[in-house]
């Protein structure tokens, strides 16, 4: 069937369309030319005066792994709460800042977004992540796998193994836990915490193995881009929330030397140690690095003032801020002696110093960084704020006024210290356009996805232009997800299940030679349960795999 | 004005919450209107008079009769009035309660005055596990408010409790005052295994000496503590059930601990005996 979607304002950065007033017609969940000699459509939606874009993605939220199950269990509070009742289609749920995987992907449909990344699985856990992931109904997922503190890919590097077995690795590891992409956590540290070591800049040596977080980075990079996997290292910096941070974040960027690397969270890795309270602002200095460095792209990691539950593989940094866990609980372990996981609940105040300069560095990264193709909009879900705060936080990019109101509720002396009151910028539509999805879309190699052309998948959001952007983006008027309307004015009208986007470069099979006796003699799972079979994710007939290309480069 | 009465008709197959039916949740309700609330029962949902008889129309003193152990959240988060149950309860019986009362004729289940933050509850037989224990996921159990059962009590009475008084006539279950952060605890009956494991501060009283006592406590030697008789005297003044107290004597086995967590609990076995 012929659907035409008529007199909408299209915002396509992909082929450059920018709020032109424009027809699409989609047919069988792809995004089709319009019939020639006016064939009639089967069906009609009159948008005129209403905003188009392609769904939202989000790059950066924890929606599924050990962690989120953790962290449901540690805040009971939280789901009772927050009880959600089951409607006439929808399934019901609870919580707030760590949703029920179902309603976690209602939710998002809501707002608009139509895929999710999930950016911390552990390959150990990878089956784990991608059953709850395969409950999250509407959305696309996928997942990045951890590397780099594994004690495997350690003994490679500490025995000085040559970079095409480590390559091999992390094709093995990309394709046995069915990932897009791959993610460092705090190089290394997790694995030095474990040896007592309590931090780890990227020049100091771990204690146990004689490497630098700077050397696990370097080659990790170079494996991801030897490969041709699409999405760059996703790299989780050292020091993280560490006053003083920002001159590590630099000195990162910097050991990128030229490589792609994707920083994240980077609002917590931006923090100098300037004025009385010895805590400042260093965004300016990071997005002038990131403007300056072209292979560099960032998501912010905004924070959002009110109760919400940091998760993180990152033991140590976690371990440092256990004292400020609000309720006063926390749960720092270890996974497997392969990672970490850290999950300490947090409440940030406008009345606090840290927290309010906190959410204005965040603000002033947004800004300052100059491409909205190389810097995403996330909360880093749960941790700087739950992901249904997108809507509150585009309008602040959005209206300069509006944030300058919100910037006068927070501590004064943040608000003195932060330059966001001088920053004029708005974001205009194309640049959210751009930012929450052509440019993820890009980043992640979902070329069917992101963007409007003919042959993409119809995965499509309208918005009722209204002055006020928080409503605007908070109910969106229709959602299309693969040609399937499945969002009516903000509410969920049809459940359907998205599918699973995977990287498989080619490699070596001669690897498992080496992996196989490691993994036997010191992993819990078995060799022939370690590979998570397509059937595990698109067995039942609720999901499916979608292949992103790789195309392996030569290292130069 | 005749006080309501809900006279439970069969009893229900699936547990139903009835957390809604409190003094503050029916105030300002006419009879036909608290008929109609809706109530959910397993998988279906239920009118009100279709479970119970109504009788009567005082919102503030609530009668209800023939209940069973299915009716579970009676009087939760209830803020003033009078509830009396005829018969068993279920659990969370006032959980999150703030003032008021609750009178249980009857035994009462697990979790009976979970998260209490005031009020009054009896219990005229048995209780389950978590007497005055905390809410899922909370850091303080009961707060405030007085709790008195005339029969048994489960495990883990007062867990994590931070104010008020638990009585328990009969016997308590193992780790009576888990976690205990304040308030007192009495227990005249036999209390299980290891009291007091993980307590921070608070009084437990057992007029019997507990099965066993954790490592972690250090015995004290035999104390005369005057307050004990000043304790005793207001507590039977103040409460008819806790009448048979006023005479025990100001002797008591001391217990430091948990030492493991600072040690400023206390564990004191009685020695005059009832």
């Amino acid at each position: 069937m012929l659907t035409r979607l008529s007199g909408g304002k299209v915002y396509d950065p992909v082929h450059g369309v920018n709020g032109e007033v424009r027809d699409v017609f989609i047919r069988d969940g792809r995004i089709v030319a319009p019939p020639p000699g006016g064939v009639k459509a089967g069906q009609d939606y009159e948008l005129s005066g209403a905003v188009v874009m392609a769904g939202g993605i989000d790059i950066h939220t924890h929606i599924g792994g050990g962690k989120m199950t953790i962290a449901r269990m540690l805040l009971p509070e939280d789901h009772s709460a927050h009880p959600v009742a089951s409607g006439r289609i929808t399934r019901s749920g609870s919580g707030l800042v760590t949703p029920s995987t179902i309603t976690t992907g209602y939710r998002y449909a809501e707002m608009g977004y139509t895929a999710c990344f999930e950016p911390a699985m552990l390959p150990l856990n990878a089956r784990q992540a991608h059953m709850e992931m395969a409950d999250t109904p509407i959305v696309d997922k996928g997942a990045y796998a951890l590397l780099g503190n594994d004690d495997f890919f350690l003994r490679l590097l500490a025995e000085g193994r040559e970079q095409a077995l480590i390559n091999d690795y992390v094709a093995w590891t990309l394709e046995t836990s069915q990932a897009l992409a791959i993610k460092v956590v705090n190089p290394g540290g997790i694995s030095a915490f474990k040896f007592n070591q309590r931090m780890l800049d990227l020049d100091e040596e771990h204690c146990y193995y004689p490497l630098t977080p700077r050397l696990i980075l370097q080659r990790l990079a170079q494996a991801v881009f030897d490969l041709g996997v699409p999405h760059p290292l996703h790299v989780h910096g050292c020091n993280l929330g560490v006053a003083g941070n920002v001159d590590t974040t630099l000195k990162t960027i910097a050991a990128s030397d030229g490589l792609p690397l994707h920083l994240t969270h980077v609002q917590f890795h931006s923090y100098g140690t300037e004025g009385d309270r010895r805590f400042s602002s260093g965004a300016a200095r990071i997005a002038e690095s990131v403007n300056a460095h072209q292979n560099i792209s960032i998501d912010v990691g905004q924070i959002m003032f009110g109760q919400t539950v940091t998760a993180s593989g990152d033991t140590m940094a976690q371990h440092r801020n256990r004292a400020s866990a609000y309720p006063k609980k926390w749960v720092c372990m270890d996974i497997e002696c392969d990672a970490g996981c850290g999950v300490v609940p947090f409440r940030y105040r406008d009345k606090s110093f840290v927290n309010s300069l906190q959410w204005a560095i965040g603000l002033e990264l947004f800004l300052l960084v100059k491409d909205p193709w190389r810097i995403f909009l996330t909360t880093d879900h749960p941790n700087g704020a739950p992901f249904t705060t997108y809507p509150h936080l585009i309008r602040l990019l959005m209206d300069k006024s509006y944030r300058n109101e919100r910037l006068a509720t927070i501590h004064r002396g943040a608000a003195a210290m932060s330059t966001l009151g001088s920053l004029d910028r708005e974001y205009s539509l194309y640049e959210i356009a751009i930012m929450t999805r052509a440019a993820p879309a890009r980043s992640l190699g979902l070329t069917d996805r992101g963007h409007l052309g003919l042959g993409a998948a119809a995965d499509i959001t309208v918005y009722k232009e209204h002055r006020d952007r928080e409503r605007m983006f908070s109910q969106p008027r229709f959602v299309f997800k693969d040609g399937e309307l499945v969002v009516k004015n903000g509410k969920v009208i049809k459940i359907t299940h998205g599918g699973t986007h995977v990287a498989r470069p080619d490699y070596d099979r001669g690897i498992e030679r080496t992996l196989r006796p490691h993994l036997e003699k010191y992993h819990t799972l078995g060799w022939e349960n370690r590979k998570l079979r397509d059937e595990e994710i698109a067995g039942e007939g609720r999901g499916r795999i979608l292949i992103a290309k790789c195309t392996p480069r030569q290292a130069a | 004005m005749t006080p309501l009465t809900l006279t439970l008709r069969t009893r229900p197959a699936q547990e139903v919450d009835i957390g809604l039916l409190t003094p503050d949740g029916l105030q300002a309700m006419g009879r036909p209107a608290i008929e109609q609330i809706k109530l959910t029962c397993g998988n279906r949902s239920l009118r009100l008079h279709e479970l119970f008889e109504v009788q009567g129309e005082d919102t503030s003193v609530i009668h209800i009769r023939r209940a069973c152990d299915k009716l579970y959240g009676i009087g939760m988060a209830m803020s003033f009035g009078s509830i009396s149950v005829q018969g068993r309860a279920g659990d969370d019986v006032g959980r999150n309660m703030r003032g008021g009362t609750i009178a249980v004729r009857g035994s009462a289940g697990h979790g009976t005055g979970r998260g209490m933050r005031g009020g009054y509850i009896e219990v005229q037989a048995n209780t389950g596990d978590f007497l005055g224990g905390a809410e899922a996921g909370a850091l303080e159990g009961m707060s405030e408010g007085v709790i008195i059962v005339s029969g048994d009590a489960g495990a883990r009475v007062g867990d994590r409790m931070r104010r008020g008084i638990i009585y328990v006539r009969g016997n308590s279950g193992d780790y009576c005052g888990s976690r205990m952060k304040g308030g007192t605890i009495l227990v005249l009956g036999q209390s299980g295994c290891y009291p007091g494991i993980g307590m921070r501060r608070g009084t437990i009283v057992f007029a019997r000496k507990p099965a066993e006592i954790s490592a972690t406590f250090n015995s004290c030697g035999v104390l005369k503590m005057e307050f004990l008789r000043l304790l005793f005297r207001q507590l039977s003044n103040s409460y008819r059930k806790l009448a048979l107290l006023r005479n025990i004597g100001p002797e008591a086995e001391r217990f430091s601990g948990d030492l493991a967590l600072g040690g400023k609990g206390e564990l004191l076995v009685l020695h005059s005996a009832l």
